[in-house]
C-alpha cells in the first residue's frame, strides 16, 4: 500500500458523475502518478469510504460537485478541512466523507493528514447515461495534469515526513 | 386544500423534504415526504445482456450494492433457467450474511444509536456517531470499525473486491475460495459473534435499561398496525438470501406466502401526483390511502417486519434474542403476536445482526464452500426471471424479461425502501401531529423526533446525491392548509 491515494468517486452510469471513473482510467497507466500513489475507484457512500482511507498519509478525492457558481467543467480544489461532517444523519447515505474521516481520527486510527478534494463542476449527475457532457469530458485531461502536480507536491512532504520519522527513530 | 405540484427540478435537488399542511386550528391536515431516488434505471437496463445486470445494478445504491448484486444474479439465474451448484449457493449466502453483519452494525451505531445513547433532544452536533463514542468509549468505536472491516473482508474474499462484489453471475460464482481463506473466515465469524454479544449488551445497558426510552419505543406516536413482509425458509425462519415471501396481517395471521416469481399477483403500486416514488401495496387487500389496519393494503418490509413474519431464527443466540424481543414487547416469546412499534426496528436489527454473525461463523465452517464446483453454465433460456433477496432496508425485487438472446426487453425493480414509502409517510405524519403547531416555532428536538420516526427504516436516498459534499440536507416546510403558502421552514445540513 502506497502512502498516497487518488480516490476517484462517482457512478459510471450517471452522466457527469462518471468523471472520477474516467479520470481513474486515464491515470491507470500514468507511471509518474502510479509510481507514488495508488488509485481506487468507488461508487460508495458513508462509512465504506473510511475503509479506503485508513493507513494512508495523503489522499486526493476526485469527484463532481454542483456549486451553481461556475460553468460545467470548471475544476474546484478544496484543501483538507474545507468540508465539515454531516449533522443530519437520517439515512446511511448521509454519513459523508468528513464524518467518516473524523470518526477514524477519533478512533485513533492512522488516518491521512491531508484529504484534498479535486471536484469538477458537473452539469448533470442525475440522468442514467454512460456518456459525460462535453464540458465535463473536456475537463478530464486538465484534472490529470492537476493530479500529477498534486502527487509531486505531496511526494515531497511525504518523503520529508519519512525522513523525519527515520531520524527520530534513530535518535530514540 | 391547494393541490401540491412538485416540479422535476425541485424534485431532483437531492434533498429529503417533508411538507406539512396545517389547519388554522393547528391540526395537521396532511404530510408529504419526498426523497430523491435514482429514476429510470429500468429503462436504462433495456437492451443490455442480462448477465451484465449483476455488475450494473450495484450502481443503484452506494450503501447496499451487495443486495442488488445478489438479486440481479438470482433473477439472471432464473432467466437462464439454471440451478446453481450447492457450493455456489452457500458462498452467496455466506457473503450476503457478511454484508449484513457490517451494514446493520453501521446503522445501529451511527444512525439509530445516537438517538438513544445521546438522547433525542441532544444537539445535532453531539447526536451522531462521534457523540456515541464520546459516551460509550473509544473501545466501542474500535469494535465497530473492526466489525465493519470483518464484513468487508468476507466480501473481498468471496465477492472478489471489498468495494463492489463482482463474483456472482448467472449459473453460480466466478471465484472459488481456498482452505486458507476459509480458515480466515471462520475466525472472522467467531469474532463477529463476540461483537454481536457486545452489541446486545450495549442495547441492554443503553436502551432497555432506560424506562423512558422503552416507553417512547412503545408509544402510540411511533406505532402503525400494518401488514408485514419478508423472506422465510421452509420452516418460516428468517433467510436474507432466499425462500418464499411471507406476508402477515396486523394480527399476525398469514395473509400470503408466495414464490418470488409470483410477486405481481400480490403486490401492486399506487401513484401519487406529487411524487415520482411509487407506493407498493397488497393487491388482494387494496389501496385505501395512508392508513393502517387490516383493511389497508399498506405493508412494511423492515427488520421488524422480517421478525414479525417469521417463526424464529436458525441460529441459537439470535433465537434467544428473538424470544426475548417478543417476550419483552408482547409477552409472547414465540412471536405469534406482532410488534408494531416502529422504533423497535432498532432492536429487531440487533437480532438480525446477531443472526448474520452466527450465520457467517456457521457457514464458513461448511467444507463444501471450498469446492471447485461453483458454476453451472447456462445452456438454455427461459426469457423471464425474478430474483428476490432481503436487503437490509426491505424486500428487494429484480424482475427481468429478455429476448431469446438474453437481451433485456423489460425490467422492474422494487427496492427495499420503496416498499416502505407509505408507512414512512404515515410514521412522519403521526409523529408530527403531536409536535408541530401552526405559529409555534419548530425546535431542533422536534425535528429530530420526527426524523426518528423514519430513521428506523434507514430509508435509501438516491445515490445521485452522493456528489460532494456527500450529505443531504433535511428540510421541513410548514404550509397553511388553506392557502398552501409556506409559513415556516427548517433545514439541517
Amino acid at each position: 500500500m502506497k502512502p498516497m491515494l487518488i480516490l476517484c468517486l462517482g457512478n459510471d452510469v450517471l452522466t457527469d458523475d462518471a468523471f472520477g471513473f474516467r479520470v481513474a482510467e486515464e491515470i491507470e497507466h500514468d507511471s509518474a502518478i502510479r509510481a507514488h500513489a495508488d488509485v481506487e475507484v468507488a461508487a460508495l457512500a458513508g462509512f465504506a469510504l473510511l475503509d479506503l482511507l485508513v493507513d494512508r498519509r495523503a489522499v486526493l478525492i476526485v469527484d463532481t460537485i454542483i456549486t451553481g457558481n461556475a460553468p460545467a467543467g470548471t475544476p474546484h480544489f478544496y484543501p483538507s478541512g474545507y468540508w465539515t461532517p454531516s449533522r443530519c444523519l437520517v439515512s446511511s447515505h448521509q454519513v459523508n466523507l468528513p464524518t467518516a474521516l473524523r470518526f477514524g481520527q477519533e478512533m485513533g486510527y492512522s488516518m491521512p493528514e491531508c484529504v484534498d478534494v479535486l471536484a469538477v463542476e458537473a452539469q448533470d449527475v442525475w440522468t442514467l447515461c454512460e456518456t459525460m457532457t462535453p464540458p465535463v469530458q473536456a475537463a478530464v485531461t486538465k484534472a490529470v495534469l492537476r493530479i500529477d502536480d498534486w502527487v509531486r507536491e505531496k511526494r515531497r512532504s511525504v518523503v520529508l515526513h519519512g525522513k523525519r520519522n527515520k531520524e527520530s527513530a534513530l535518535a530514540g | 386544500m391547494r393541490k401540491i405540484v412538485i416540479d422535476p427540478i425541485t424534485r431532483l435537488e437531492g434533498h429529503g423534504k417533508i411538507h406539512l399542511f396545517i389547519h388554522d386550528d393547528g391540526s395537521l391536515a396532511n404530510c408529504y415526504f419526498q426523497v430523491p431516488e435514482l429514476r429510470g434505471f429500468e429503462k436504462f437496463c433495456v437492451g443490455r445482456p442480462v448477465e451484465e445486470m449483476c455488475r450494473i445494478t450495484t450502481r443503484i445504491c452506494g450503501v447496499c450494492p451487495d443486495a442488488h448484486h445478489m438479486a440481479a444474479a438470482k433473477a439472471a439465474d432464473a432467466v437462464f433457467g439454471v440451478t446453481i451448484p450447492s457450493a455456489a449457493r452457500k458462498l452467496r449466502e455466506l457473503v450476503y450474511n457478511g454484508f449484513y453483519a457490517g451494514d446493520h452494525t453501521t446503522h445501529f451505531y451511527a444512525l439509530g444509536g445516537p438517538d438513544f445513547v445521546c438522547g433525542p433532544d441532544a444537539p445535532p452536533a453531539e447526536r451522531n456517531i462521534l457523540g456515541v463514542i464520546a459516551k460509550v468509549g473509544l473501545d466501542a468505536g474500535k469494535k465497530v470499525i473492526a466489525q465493519r472491516a470483518r464484513g468487508q473482508r468476507v466480501i473481498e474474499i468471496i465477492g472478489g473486491k471489498k468495494v463492489h462484489p463482482v463474483t456472482a453471475l448467472p449459473g453460480g460464482m466466478s471465484k472459488r475460495i481456498t482452505k486458507e481463506e476459509q480458515q480466515e473466515m471462520i475466525k472472522i465469524g467467531d469474532d463477529m459473534v463476540e461483537f454481536a454479544k457486545f452489541t446486545i449488551q450495549v442495547l441492554n445497558d443503553v436502551v432497555l435499561a432506560n424506562k423512558a426510552y422503552v416507553d417512547m419505543i412503545l408509544s402510540d406516536a411511533y406505532t402503525h398496525k400494518t401488514y408485514n413482509m419478508g423472506l422465510v425458509d421452509a420452516n418460516n425462519k428468517i433467510n436474507f438470501y432466499d425462500g418464499m415471501v411471507r406476508v402477515t396481517g396486523p394480527d399476525g395471521a398469514e395473509h400470503a406466502k408466495y414464490e418470488p416469481k409470483n410477486y405481481l399477483d400480490y403486490v401492486a403500486e399506487h401513484v401519487e401526483p406529487y411524487s415520482y416514488l411509487k407506493y407498493p401495496f397488497l393487491k388482494k387487500v387494496g389501496w385505501k390511502g395512508f392508513v393502517d389496519g387490516k383493511d389497508s393494503g399498506v405493508y412494511k418490509a423492515t427488520p421488524l417486519s422480517r421478525l414479525n413474519v417469521s417463526d424464529g431464527m436458525t441460529t441459537p443466540l439470535a433465537q434467544e434474542e428473538y424470544e426475548r424481543f417478543y417476550e419483552t414487547l408482547t409477552g409472547d416469546r414465540m412471536g405469534k403476536t406482532p410488534v408494531h412499534s416502529t422504533l423497535a426496528t432498532h432492536w429487531a436489527r440487533v437480532v438480525e445482526l446477531t443472526f448474520a454473525c452466527e450465520a457467517v461463523a456457521q457457514q464458513a465452517r461448511d467444507e463444501e464452500i471450498t469446492s471447485d464446483k461453483i458454476f453451472e453454465p447456462p445452456t438454455g433460456i427461459i426469457g423471464e426471471g425474478v430474483g428476490i433477496v432481503e436487503a437490509p432496508r426491505g424486500t428487494l425485487t429484480h424482475h427481468y424479461k429478455t429476448d431469446a438472446k438474453g437481451i433485456i426487453t423489460e425490467a422492474n425493480l422494487i427496492v427495499g425502501t420503496t416498499n416502505n414509502n407509505a408507512p414512512i409517510s404515515m410514521s412522519i405524519k403521526k409523529a408530527a401531529e403531536g409536535l408541530i403547531k401552526k405559529g409555534a416555532p419548530i425546535t431542533d428536538g422536534m425535528l429530530n423526533r420526527i426524523e426518528m420516526a423514519f430513521r428506523a427504516y434507514d430509508p435509501c436516498f438516491g445515490c445521485a446525491t452522493h456528489s460532494l459534499p456527500g450529505a443531504m440536507p433535511m428540510e421541513i416546510f410548514i404550509h397553511d392548509a388553506a392557502t398552501g403558502e409556506i409559513v415556516d421552514s427548517v433545514r439541517r445540513n
